[in-house]
């Protein structure tokens, strides 16, 4: 059994709004039931409510894998990369450290790593995995990738990634403004910011205290 | 005496891993059972996994058409609920000498105590002075049954339901506008639609499964402008977000409009052909110009400007509103406001047009339409009408003159515990101590009556005020159906049994009934029969049901009322242009004698308590999105609770800055009713004259100490969303 | 041919080459070597061989021969040394002696394993020895009611054959067999009932094993039986059929599952690198909050390059490697919101 060469997996970190319905959901998910291996970040949130949720973006040639020295993190030939051989694993958390995205997640006391395997127990059986399956703003989204492209008008997925010189290729998608230049996302270009917005808390910073009476 | 009390009633927080079953990875189920979520008014679709009679999990359903299989958090965990070591298991009853506080006792002792209390009770003071709180999470069929119970076996006006502080300034607005209380579409026509205005609405956790509605709206190009005093989830990514201050909806709405009126964006042929009263309602918001509408609302000229360009010009558009408009002692003119918008635009009964107003809890449509309310027969019918009350008298098999008349809402219920009218209470699915305002009140109306029975399946903090408990039944262990927030009625299956003593609330309550000696027309075999005669009691009302059978649903996946006959499919979309309806018959799409909509020239006031030197800060509340409501079920449940343990006070950093206030520190935040301290979240993404508690919390973690009890005068809902405060830095350390 | 390669094989060379000496050593020049025992023999001095060849190969990876080589550096620092020592001792009687992690994975799990795991050390402690003639039992003179054990040609414990201690050494194995036979059991229940073992294992990697050690233990336990109770019936089938298993299993050794016994102990290297580390941490270059240690971050740096990652920042200021994962989940989602209309905020 594997995922279905049609169906792909959609980021769109734009829509999210930081419920956890994901992170709730993963833990019901019987290849690591009772361990969530979603990410929710909140960015900033003393400047906004945004949020981003962060899945394993099964990278083509996946850095973990090659950084693990016990040989323990596998890469199916349907280009999920599953959590590492529990046989195998030492827990020396070089992946932890290595990935790109900061995903995988070191169970210090079962001495393994686990990490977000596209809910292989579903998708390797035609079904949705659990976060995307749930996820109310479909922030994360699981399906035929025509139909979804289809869908999002106004948006279109990209799945490369550059950190400093390095860029990453990955089996998931996000999804990016339709007429946007690059092919890539660069992620390290962020740095130096704290949090993106509208202009929104402009509007209320402008409120004044004058009700104070002082 | 509390540590014995805590360890036998909780809360407890239930985990997956704590039980062998559910921490068994993989194991397969007995069997999936299709059903829905427990909590709000969107009544996601799920499956539960049940294995030997527990729920071990939860399996989405993606093919019902509402939610695809999306769910909130508290749909995710929800059944942790089952199983939970809190579950109320026997009858008890309230006894000082024991360590915890009651005894159990056996359930048929409990329900002829009960029945005795009650006969003596309305021996000495009379039928009214037993009233009867119910909620609207319970089934159709129940909230049926619990009018039917006081009205027929009680004898008493005074019933009434937590829809109360719910959805009665919405619903009030739309009978008053439409002539029917129900939202205007299925929530597939946001979708289509160009425009959306989103007022007082924290989609994204009160409401979390509309949201992709509106984004895919948004895909397509569409606008949203969300109009909230705090920038929610939904709002930081919007087209156009309006911070209005708490309370003037009103204000922004007619200015909006008077904004159209004078550009010409508004439909005057629909406003000829299927409204009356707009010359008034011109005349009356010709008033707000732009700069005292941007004035009142604390909303910057060129954002009110935006907004009707983006309203007015729209060619499809859709609105939605929720609490935050409808909470005030005006919430029924804020709705008629929003509405006023509707019908100028003359957007609505046509594709990708529409109106809906999201309701809160599970059942807060199905829930106030079918005589749980103090001035209401089913079908939503009036309760001082003579046609109607000779209609239902004849459905009961009763003299019209045995039904009692219009009795009073929740919170006067409570007033007239204190003046000595009421006596004695019994309530189901309500949790008035923490969901009230001014609950400081409520505890002592509590402690004032001479005899309190409440029905539930956790000791909820009102039930800890009870002489005698009743086990009930959870969500899941009972069936019925529910109407959502669409109109949609679908159906609620049972998945387990009750555990030990406990049993199905209609079933407790026809016992009751039962022992009272009065059980006239309440000897039902079960909720499908309840349904039958539910559909014959609304048949020729507005919500009519008498269309709509078990089977229909399960093979329609739901069944939007109205729906008059069996051979009739339901109603997603009113007001179609031809559409027919029992009102106007044919007049027009409107439920009134000629077909046409009202526009309203709703006036405005601001909030009871407005702001002084004294409490010079407003102060607003809400929810959460992992818990729900009184927190009586989601308090328990650990990975709901872990995600959100403790309320919090939102804080502009400005204000905060005022008062010396740094993020985490303990806050003081005091009314005139009560104060409590909160831990400060200091962010940018609220009004600086504003701060914000949820209020899902008992005790002294309670909002609703701090609330103010004013009313709206046609709806009686309580002004949660605007009441004056001070804030100050805590004497108290930060407790972690 | 390749530098690994040769490595590997030279080390393959050796090590089959001192097992071999040791057990014509330890046999007496063969003397109390049972020739019908060759056919195992010869296939644990594959095993070596091939076990050998991997680890090497398996040390030379860039990310494994950091770790053997800062492992032994650090262990043998004599700074660290004594409590090294100690924190050993714990992590092995923990670890390998109770395997307290996989209990902590699930009851089932732990108990499965340690049994497997206790069954099989039993197992080979007892017939490695014998067969290499390394062990072997006389009648001390005139005493037939006793036995004493002769190693490495040696003749050390003397016992009573009908006492406990007697009954334990000479059914060892029976005890081994049963304690493999029921951990294989439970192994084999979680893998028919759970989802998440349904959709990962595979037969050769997970079921096979189970089933060679099973084999094994069961055609033992018929030997048994079968001199005990059944006066040798069909002995000489079943010990064909018993050395079959059991050299299947010996020369799978260094292919499938079986291998991590080997690559286990490695966690020990890990364990006192992070031990160690913990005295200097990094702080990430975003968020300056401590992350890992300022050694691991060096090395992974290091290690990264040597596989052909290139993720120093652009302006040459600084490395990907130096920001901690959290801030690099708030980048992906910053720079996609960016992208989205939207303006950032600079620190």
């Amino acid at each position: 059994m594997s995922v279905s060469p049609e169906m792909a997996f959609f980021v769109d970190a734009n829509r999210c709004i930081g419920c956890q319905s994901c992170v709730q959901a993963c833990a019901e998910c019987d290849t690591h039931k009772g361990h969530s291996m979603i990410h929710l970040e909140t960015i900033q949130r003393e400047d906004s409510p945004q949020t981003v949720p962060v899945v394993c973006m099964h990278c083509d040639s996946p850095t973990c894998a090659e950084v693990c020295p016990a040989d323990a993190i596998k890469r199916t030939s349907d280009g999920v990369v599953q959590s590492a051989k529990k046989p195998r694993c030492i827990a020396c958390n070089n992946c932890v450290l290595s990935c790109p995205f900061g995903v995988p997640k070191m169970e210090t006391k079962f001495e393994l790593m686990m990490k977000c395997d596209m809910c292989y127990d579903r998708t390797s059986e035609g079904k949705k995995p659990m976060c995307a399956t749930v996820c109310p703003s479909q922030a994360l989204t699981f399906g035929p990738k025509d139909e979804i492209i289809k869908q999002r008008q106004s948006s279109t997925p990209v799945n490369e990634f550059k950190f400093g010189n390095q860029h990453i290729k990955t089996k998931v998608f996000m999804m990016v403004p339709k007429n946007t230049k690059e092919q890539y996302i660069d992620v390290t270009a962020s740095m130096n910011d704290s949090s993106i917005s509208q202009n929104m808390e402009d509007h209320l910073a402008d409120v004044s205290l004058d009700f104070l009476g002082e | 005496m509390e540590n014995a009390y805590f360890k036998k009633f909780g809360p407890h927080t239930s985990y997956q891993l704590d039980d062998q079953e559910r921490s068994d990875r993989g194991l397969e189920p007995d069997k999936l059972v299709k059903t829905h979520c427990c909590f709000c008014g969107q009544q996601c679709g799920m499956q539960l996994k049940v294995r030997e009679n527990k729920i071990i999990g939860i399996e989405p359903w993606e093919e019902f058409p509402f939610n695809r299989g999306m769910l909130c958090p508290k749909g995710v965990k929800r059944y942790l609920q089952n199983s939970h070591p809190d579950r109320l298991l026997h009858a008890y009853a309230k006894d000082p000498s024991s360590p915890e506080g009651f005894r159990a006792m056996d359930y048929d002792e409990a329900v002829k105590k009960v029945a005795q209390e009650i006969n003596k009770i309305q021996a000495q003071h009379g039928y009214d002075a037993f009233a009867v709180l119910t909620g609207a999470s319970l089934t159709t069929e129940k909230t049926y049954l619990m009018g039917k119970f006081a009205r027929l076996c009680l004898k008493t006006a005074n019933i009434d339901y937590n829809g109360r502080l719910c959805m009665v300034s919405a619903g009030a607005a739309c009978k008053k506008a439409f002539g029917i209380d129900r939202s205007a579409n299925a929530w597939d026509d946001i979708t289509k639609s160009d425009v959306i205005w989103i007022a007082g609405s924290n989609v994204a956790e009160c409401s979390p499964i509309t949201t992709e509605y509106i984004w895919a709206a948004r895909e397509k190009g569409a606008k949203i402008i969300v109009v909230d005093p705090r920038i929610t989830p939904i709002a930081r990514t919007c087209d156009l977000y309006l911070p209005v201050k708490p309370g003037r909806d009103i204000v922004l709405f007619h200015g909006v409009l008077n904004i159209m009126i004078q550009n010409n964006w508004i439909d005057q042929k629909f406003i000829n052909e299927h409204t009356v009263g707009f010359e008034d309602l011109k005349e009356h918001v010709s008033q707000w110009t732009l700069d005292k509408t941007a004035k009142e609302t604390g909303i910057d000229e060129k954002s009110i400007m935006k907004a009707a360009e983006l309203w007015g010009q729209a060619s499809k558009s859709f609105m939605l509103h929720a609490r935050g408009i409808e909470h005030h002692s005006h919430g029924v003119e804020n709705c008629l406001g929003a509405i006023n918008l509707v019908l100028a635009s003359g957007r609505i009964g046509r594709e990708g047009c529409g109106y809906g107003m999201i309701t809160g809890q599970a059942n807060g449509q199905g829930g106030r339409e079918h005589g749980q309310k103090c001035d209401q027969l089913p079908g939503n019918r009036d309760i001082e009408n003579p046609e109607h009350r000779e209609y239902i008298a004849k459905v009961w098999g009763v003299d019209e003159k045995d039904i009692p008349r219009k009795g009073v809402d929740a919170y006067e219920i409570f007033r007239k515990v204190d003046r000595g009218e009421i006596k004695g209470l019994l309530s189901i699915c309500f949790n008035p101590l923490v969901s009230l305002p001014d609950n400081n009140f409520i505890r002592k109306m509590l402690e004032k009556l001479d005899f309190f029975v409440a029905i539930d399946f956790f000791m909820s903090e009102t039930a800890q005020y009870a002489d005698i408990v009743l086990p009930g039944s959870l969500q899941e262990e009972d069936e019925g159906t529910v109407t959502q927030v669409e109109g949609r009625v679908i159906k609620i299956n049972k998945v387990v049994d009750a555990p030990g003593d406990a049993r199905a609330d209609w079933k407790i309550i026809q016992d009751i009934a039962r022992e009272v000696g009065r059980n006239h027309g309440l000897k039902f075999e079960g909720p499908r029969e309840i349904f039958e005669e539910l559909r014959v009691a609304s048949k020729g009302g507005i919500s009519d049901y008498y269309g709509i059978t078990w089977e229909k649903i399960e093979k329609q996946m739901g069944v939007f009322w109205p729906c008059p006959t069996e051979d009739h499919p339901g109603t997603p979309r009113l007001f179609e242009p031809g559409s027919w309806n029992p009102i106007a018959k044919g007049a027009g799409p409107f439920y009134f004698a000629d077909g046409k909509a009202r526009f309203h020239a709703a006036k405005y006031s601001p909030p009871k308590e407005e702001t002084d030197k004294e409490y010079p800060i407003i102060l607003t509340t809400g929810r959460v999105v992992s818990q729900f409501l009184s927190g009586n079920q989601t308090r328990r449940i650990g990975p709901l609770n872990d995600q959100c343990p403790e309320p919090f006070v939102e804080i502009h950093p400005k204000l905060a800055q005022h008062f010396g206030i740094q993020n985490g520190d303990m806050v003081t935040v005091e009314s005139r009713r009560g104060k409590a301290d909160f831990k400060a979240m200091v962010v940018k993404t609220i009004r600086p004259d504003t701060v914000f508690i949820p209020y899902h919390w008992e005790g002294r973690k309670s909002a609703n100490q701090l609330t103010n009890s004013a009313q709206d005068p046609i709806s009686k809902i309580p002004e949660y969303k605007a009441c004056a405060v001070k804030i100050y830095k805590s004497t108290r350390e930060v407790v972690q | 041919m390749q530098k690994e390669v040769k490595k590997s094989l030279l080390n393959s060379i050796i090590v089959t080459l001192l097992l071999g000496l040791s057990i014509w050593l330890g046999s007496r020049n063969l003397r109390h070597f049972d020739a019908a025992l060759v056919g195992y023999t010869f296939a644990t001095l594959f095993a070596a061989f091939a076990i050998t060849y991997r680890y090497t190969m398996w040390l030379q990876r860039p990310p494994t021969e950091l770790y053997w080589q800062r492992g032994w550096q650090l262990m043998f620092t004599p700074k660290y040394f004594p409590s090294n020592v100690k924190f050993l001792i714990g992590r092995i009687i923990t670890i390998i002696g109770g395997n307290s992690f996989i209990w902590k994975r699930s009851k089932e799990r732990g108990l499965a394993h340690w049994l497997i795991m206790w069954g099989c050390i039993l197992a080979a402690a007892i017939t490695f020895p014998l067969v290499f003639g390394w062990l072997y039992f006389i009648v001390p003179d005139g005493d037939l009611t006793s036995y004493k054990i002769v190693a490495f040609g040696f003749p050390t414990l003397a016992f009573k054959i009908e006492t406990t201690l007697g009954h334990l050494i000479f059914h060892g194995l029976v005890v081994a067999s049963f304690l493999v036979i029921l951990g294989v059991m439970l192994a084999f229940r979680r893998r028919m009932r759970d989802k998440d073992a349904a959709v990962l294992q595979s037969f050769s990697e997970d079921i096979m094993p189970l089933f060679l050690l099973f084999s094994i233990s069961i055609t033992g336990l018929f030997l048994t039986v079968s001199y005990t109770w059944l006066k040798g019936y069909g002995y000489s089938f079943l010990s064909i059929f018993h050395a079959i298993t059991v050299i299947f299993t010996l020369i799978s050794l260094p292919f499938g599952k079986f291998f991590h016994i080997f690559m286990r102990p490695a966690q020990f290297g890990v364990a006192i690198y992070k031990k160690i580390g913990k005295e200097k941490m990094a702080k990430c270059d975003r968020c300056e909050i401590e992350y890992a240690s300022e050694m691991h971050v060096n090395d992974l740096i290091k290690v990264q390059k040597k596989l052909g990652y290139a993720y120093e920042l652009n302006d040459g200021t600084g490395h990907y490697q130096r920001i901690c994962p959290r801030c690099r989940r708030l980048l992906l989602g910053l720079s996609q919101g960016k992208l989205w209309h939207m303006k950032p905020v600079k620190d």
